[in-house]
């Protein structure tokens, strides 16, 4: 049984819930349903681009979540537990893309790598309220550029500049090192910096 | 990367850029970016791309979309029938 005054269960808004639901009020499952299915549909819209992808990827994550919660003894938090679930089903419904292969992104590809490329200012892009940036087309731009990245690298930077999981939240979702998340986030983002720069210069 | 003088300096700027952004680094490595950055075109847009980069994805995060309402009401649908019927079984 979890020990309530473990500090990890007392900051988990979801403890209480858990502990009905497993008491045998399962009707409450579907209360726990709504918290967290709009993020994980939107979850499984970023990682798999698919609609229906993602509806499968929220119905298998419930399902798992329903079968298995009595055996959840918060050794991390519900929502840790709920998207290692969702991304290990991600994973198994992964279809190979010949737009996103598995591949690793080395530091070098995104050094500038001739003088040409080295600016003399900062571009405008880089400072403009978000407001202003942030319109229909710069999401698709963004959401492409997500979509186009190596899966191991998508999910690292969904899960942290998206999802707002911290880096070690995220090693323990994904059951790697932090130092490894540091890494993959680093090239990830750079990735991204890329299709943002191509984009803004097309634009100007 | 502007000179060869600076240039071992961009290349561990480069690289610890993220971390820097994300408030992962000691307190002397941060000034030594600062102090870097300061003097240095290329990095200072590098460091800042990238911040604008990683606020846009944090940006995405509002910008999500509904279930979509015709799978959401049959799935929750099943969900009740399962939970209902474990609550029976439970009961008895």
């Amino acid at each position: 049984m979890p020990n309530p005054s473990d500090p990890k269960i007392k900051q988990d808004g979801d403890f209480e819930l858990i502990q009905a639901i497993n008491a045998g009020h399962t009707e409450l499952f579907t209360e726990l349903v709504s918290r967290y299915e709009r993020k994980l549909y939107n979850f499984g819209m970023r990682m798999c681009r698919d609609v229906q992808d993602a509806e499968d990827v929220l119905q298998d994550t419930f399902l798992n979540v329903f079968k298995y919660l009595k055996d959840f003894r918060y050794e991390t938090k519900f929502k840790n537990w709920l998207y290692r679930i969702a991304t290990s089903t991600c994973l198994k419904k992964r279809r190979k893309s010949r737009f996103a292969p598995d591949r690793e992104l080395s530091l070098d590809e995104f050094l500038p790598k001739e003088e040409a490329e080295i600016p003399v200012q900062t571009p405008a892009w880089a400072s403009l309220p978000l407001d202003q940036l942030l319109n229909e087309e710069l999401s698709s731009i963004i959401k492409e550029g997500i979509l186009s990245l190596p899966e191991n690298y998508r999910l690292v930077l969904v899960l942290r500049d998206i999802e707002g999981f911290s880096t070690a939240e995220t090693a323990q979702v994904l059951g790697l090192t932090p130092e490894n998340i540091k890494v993959r986030l680093h090239r990830a983002r750079l990735f991204l910096r890329e299709k943002l720069k191509d984009y803004f210069s097309h634009d100007a | 990367m502007t000179h060869d003088s600076s240039h071992t300096a961009c290349l561990e700027l480069f690289e610890k850029l993220s971390e820097y952004l994300d408030d992962e680094l000691d307190e002397q490595i941060c000034q030594q970016i600062e102090a870097h950055a300061g003097n240095c075109v290329a990095c200072k847009t590098c460091l800042e791309t990238l911040r604008q980069t990683i606020a846009l994805c944090h940006a995405m995060k509002q910008n999500e979309t509904p279930v979509p309402a015709n799978f959401s009401d049959r799935w929750k649908e099943c969900i009740q029938k399962m939970a209902s019927e474990a609550a029976d079984a439970h009961q008895s």
